[in-house]
């Protein structure tokens, strides 16, 4: 017990804020990713020209690691286009860069499962294709694929956790350096690792919450 | 700048990184398929505390990042032991890569155990048990036959997963590829062609995996 | 049963009828030599029919007939290969030239039509993140570009009309197939188009709600809506219509009266498909 006073609870304050940095880096990069892969869904439906290369971009994002993905974006990239310029834009572009595959196809998915007799109901009372999709399609899937994009969303914080490496004060780069410091893993580690299980277990159940209320609002 | 040539200097060394994440992952899985079979049997089983305990492990291995577990793994768990034990201990970093990436992958592993069984659909039992089929038989022949056959394909994605994730084990000294490429860059001063060269090898050999993968699954759901 | 004149000839001009700004003289819906091809395999293989204002008329025929395609061209949810349809007012030319360049009315046209048409689905198609007073509402909205209050007025008359007043801001999941149909009805009903159409709008309901809206159709029917119903139901057919036609692999096979068709037909392959249904 006095271990984890003199270590943990004294350095509350560099924790929290890796807890913060972790929090921070995971939403951007998630809501980055969101955007990204909402405009490649729709640019494979509607621009048909884009598909090919759009569909390498989604292979290339889902297939590579993303641990390669982050060093490649942090140390490579400079050298190509003078940007990232930090590692917190480091960091969140290669996150971003990972799910936009993974949330491109989700959309997708959420797309098809909306029944084309909604969007004929709406065509045979005479409203416009644009209205439809704004309307009828993207609310119904936004709701479908909820459930899909909280998991999306645990699979970016897990992948987080990475960013210490090329040097973002996240919370995993406050422990190591704390466990440097004094010389004590047990309680930095076993912190960290109760802070994400703790955190990712209620988002899962929130999650998990979400889909059937969403099952019991389609279900016809 | 982008000069590829370093890959082809420097390919004795890259290789032997390769093979140390090809053992990473061989070792892991095994481990990970392993636990996974023994928690996904608790999960099913009759005594309501064994079901607890096994679905509070997978729900916590599912939730705990690897990294995370990699370091805990390799700096607090020879710790923990040492206390026990009365010796300093210390992790070989393989063993340790292979303890974590192969308890987290178990959690997942149980799952898709426990889908695949519980697909199987009921009646198809509820018949064998009418024709007077024992449970073992009955496992034997009429449910693992079909739960396998529903598994598969998630559990060869999953492993596809696992060795994107051997990726990470160079945070704690293992000799893998990543962490040669690291030393390389370093030395050569030369990031770029390096880095987009590993992405590169490793987008092609998991696409490759990938596809392989679908084609089999395709053939495996046509009954 | 009309309460108008009597048996109504195909091309007699209907005395009733909704009020609609056309020379009354003219048929609601004019049809002639409709094809539709889907890829090389032809449904439709050149129909041609006439509908006066306030007529119902019925289309049967087995599956694969092309009764469904055939409605489903009146309101362009499919595209004709060729011909030409005049139906509330609009005139559409369709024709696919030698070169197989396939030449069709713009898309501002055709929405402008499914306005003035209505079309009741099989499968219901009510939106489920929205209420039933929501369904029914948002076309007023978004196509009749009526305010909101205004649209609240008309979306309660039309649901109480097919009685579903009380249902307003109920879930569609939590209404039971016929409960769903007769919103979906109300739902065309409330953009007050010219022409409803019906496809197989009971087909999917288990038979004890099937009456229910058989009901409402029949109330639509004895208030001079024109409409066109896709149907299984030969008593309703038999009941309510002014006119049937029998569809064999995509043309007409037999025309008339319900009276006639029913009891006589002239075609033996119409004959033998009601005897499914009759003997």
């Amino acid at each position: 017990m006095e271990l984890w006073t003199r270590t943990l609870l004294a350095n509350a304050g560099p924790v929290l804020e890796g807890l913060r940095v972790t929090m921070s880096v995971s939403a951007i990069a998630f809501i980055v990713a969101a955007l990204v892969g909402l405009a490649i869904c729709f640019a494979r439906i509607y621009v048909p020209p884009l598909r090919r290369l759009l569909g390498a971009y989604i292979a290339f994002c889902r297939n590579t690691p993303i641990f390669v993905q982050l060093l490649w974006v942090a140390y490579a990239w400079y050298d190509l286009f003078a940007w990232p310029t930090d590692v917190f834009t480091a960091a969140w572009v290669a996150l971003a860069l990972q799910s936009s595959g993974y949330l491109a196809e989700t959309f997708r998915a959420g797309f098809e499962s909306v029944p084309d007799g909604h969007v004929e109901a709406a065509h045979a009372l005479g409203i416009s294709r644009f209205t439809t999709l704004r309307r009828i399609v993207m609310p119904q899937m936004l709701l479908t694929i909820a459930p899909s994009l909280m998991n999306q969303f645990i699979v970016v914080l897990k992948c987080s956790t990475l960013v210490s490496v090329i040097a973002v004060p996240d919370l995993m780069f406050q422990a190591i350096r704390l466990t440097n410091i004094w010389g004590e893993p047990v309680p930095f580690f076993t912190f960290v690792a109760v802070v994400f299980i703790v955190l990712i277990v209620s988002l899962s159940a929130i999650s998990k919450k979400l889909t059937d209320r969403v099952h019991a609002r389609l279900a016809a | 700048m982008f000069d590829l040539s370093l890959f082809w200097d420097y390919r004795v060394i890259l290789w032997q990184g390769l093979l140390i994440n090809i053992l990473v992952f061989v070792l892991s899985s095994g481990v990970g398929l392993a636990i996974g079979l023994l928690a996904c049997v608790g999960r099913l089983s009759s005594p309501a505390w064994l079901r607890r305990i096994s679905a509070g492990y997978i729900e916590g291995t599912r939730s705990t990042p690897e990294f995370v577990l990699l370091f805990w793994v390799h700096s607090v768990m020879p710790v923990l032991l040492s206390g026990l034990v009365g010796m300093r201990l210390h992790f070989n970093p393989i063993l340790s890569a292979t303890i974590a990436l192969g308890v987290v992958s178990s959690g997942y592993f149980a799952e898709t155990f426990r889908a695949g069984i519980q697909a199987v659909p009921r009646g198809h039992i509820e018949a064998a048990r009418a024709l007077g089929m024992t449970p073992p038989r009955i496992l034997r022949r009429i449910v693992l036959p079909q739960a396998v056959r529903i598994m598969l394909p998630e559990l060869m994605s999953q492993n596809i997963g696992l060795l994107k994730t051997t990726t990470l084990v160079s945070v704690i000294a293992v000799p893998d590829i990543m962490y040669q490429v690291g030393i390389i860059s370093q030395q050569e001063m030369k990031p770029l062609p390096l880095y987009t060269g590993t992405a590169m090898a490793f987008f092609i050999v998991i696409l490759a995996l990938t596809s392989l993968v679908d084609r089999v699954s395709y053939r495996l759901k046509r009954y | 049963m009309k309460t108008a004149s009597a048996v109504k000839q195909p091309n007699e001009p209907a005395a009733t009828g909704a009020d609609t700004g056309i020379d009354a003289k003219s048929p609601a819906i004019q049809v002639r030599r409709l094809t539709k091809s889907f890829g090389v395999t032809e449904v439709l293989r050149g129909i041609s029919f006439d509908l006066p204002k306030g007529h119902v008329l019925s289309v049967i025929g087995a599956s694969g007939s092309g009764k469904s395609t055939l409605l489903r061209c009146l309101n362009f949810l499919e595209e004709p290969t060729s011909g030409d349809i005049a139906i509330a007012g609009h005139a559409l030319s369709f024709s696919t030239d030698r070169r197989g360049v396939h030449h069709r009315p713009r898309s501002a046209e055709i929405a402008r039509l499914r306005a003035d048409v209505g079309m009741v689905f099989q499968q219901f198609n009510l939106w489920p993140h929205m209420t039933v007073a929501q369904n029914v509402m948002e076309a007023l909205i978004q196509v009749r570009k009526m305010a909101a209050a205004d649209a609240r007025g008309r979306v309660e008359q039309y649901l109480a009309k097919v009685g579903m007043f009380a249902f307003a801001e109920r879930y569609p999941s939590r209404l039971s197939g016929g409960q769903q149909q007769r919103v979906a009805i109300a739902r065309a009903l409330a953009m007050q188009p010219q022409i409803m159409l019906f496809d197989e709008a009971t087909s999917s309901l288990d038979p004890e709600l099937t009456s229910e809206v058989l009901e409402v159709m029949r109330t639509l029917a004895r208030d001079g809506m024109t409409m066109v119903v896709v149907t299984h139901e030969m008593g309703f057919a038999r009941e309510v219509s002014d006119r049937v036609i029998f569809l064999h692999e995509g043309l007409i096979d037999e025309d008339g009266p319900p009276a006639a068709v029913f009891s006589n037909p002239k075609s033996e392959r119409c004959r033998q498909f009601l005897a499914k249904f009759l003997g």
